[in-house]
């Protein structure tokens, strides 16, 4: 059918010879093949991530002082062959936090953890004395334990070798 | 006055969320790596916390925990003491030292981890390393807070 005079013809596409043009708009119409719904992912990223926001709980790592224990008897260790460094802890308040170290026949006291172990490295340089001669960790009864580990410690920092637990 | 809008594009309002994926994924990933699941054996309590510790982290095997922690945190020097290997419960010294006599036969390399509440007095651990003594336990690990640093 021809179009009457005055009316325009009307183009249609599908009927129409394909072009470059045309070629492009039918590409266009065309439905999206695929998409990745991400919604349930997220929710389950989302639940992980809470769960270890809510249970995580940082504290500080904890580690061990290594301690070889005496083969013969349990409460009593044997005699020591040389004068061992005898290092006294007392709480003359045991509710307090103040502690005492006392090393015998030393002139000078350490006050501190940190003095002891400089304490013990400085000793071990006299005639007589190195990192294996004894220490004996000596704390009072009531002297937290906090304090025992403490002086372990600073014999362990001056490199000591024989460290040993005595009292209780 | 005739005012003319400018005609806007209809462009679909969408939402990238690939940013937000990303961060999400980090703070898993990040969680995930510095997570340590608490383990069942190491009660909690206040360790020893020594100046410029010496302590370090160690896997040990064929190892057993004990734990000691006051029962009342209050007064850790007056209250009783409680004591487990590992998760168990023991009543009393004597039967801690028979369940170390039963792990250190099956286990002759047996070595022991001593967790014991810095609260408490040296005469309450002294006990118990008498008990490990007596069982001829070779080593004793004493648990302290390594230097410096925080773990998850």
């Amino acid at each position: 059918m021809t179009p009457s005079k005055g009316e325009h013809a009307r183009f249609d596409p599908s009927h129409a010879a394909p072009t470059p043009a045309t070629r492009r708009m039918r590409r266009r119409k065309l439905p999206l093949a695929m998409a990745l719904n991400l919604a349930p992912m997220i929710d389950i990223t989302f639940l992980l991530l809470i769960f270890f926001l809510v249970t995580t709980t940082f504290k500080r790592a904890e580690g061990v002082l290594a301690a070889k224990m005496p083969e013969d008897s349990g409460v009593s260790g044997p005699a020591l062959p040389i004068s061992p460094i005898i290092v006294r802890i007392r709480q003359p308040e045991p509710s307090s936090g103040h502690y005492v170290i006392q090393i015998d026949n030393a002139v000078r006291q350490p006050l501190t953890f940190d003095e002891l172990a400089q304490f013990l490295v400085n000793f071990q340089a006299n005639p007589g004395f190195d990192r294996q001669t004894p220490v004996v960790i000596y704390p009072e009864v009531d002297v937290k334990w906090d304090y025992v580990v403490n002086g372990w410690n600073a014999a362990v920092r001056a490199q000591c070798a024989n460290i040993t637990f005595a009292g209780g | 006055m005739k005012i003319t809008h400018a005609k806007q594009s209809r462009s679909p309002v969408s939402f990238n969320m690939t940013p937000m994926i990303d961060v999400v994924f980090m703070l898993i990933i990040f969680f995930m790596l510095v997570s340590t699941f608490a383990s069942v054996e190491n009660l909690q309590m206040d360790l020893p916390d020594p100046d410029s510790s010496e302590a370090v982290t160690a896997k040990l095997t064929d190892r057993v925990v004990i734990n000691c922690l006051p029962s009342n945190p209050a007064s850790p020097a007056s209250g009783r003491t409680i004591y487990s290997v590992g998760p168990l419960h023991v009543d009393s010294l004597d039967d801690l030292s028979n369940r170390l006599a039963a792990a250190k036969v099956a286990t002759p390399n047996l070595q022991v981890v001593l967790r014991a509440d810095k609260r408490l007095p040296y005469a309450t651990v002294r006990k118990v390393m008498e008990v490990i003594a007596r069982n001829k336990i070779q080593v004793m690990n004493i648990v302290a807070h390594v230097k410096g640093g925080e773990a998850g």
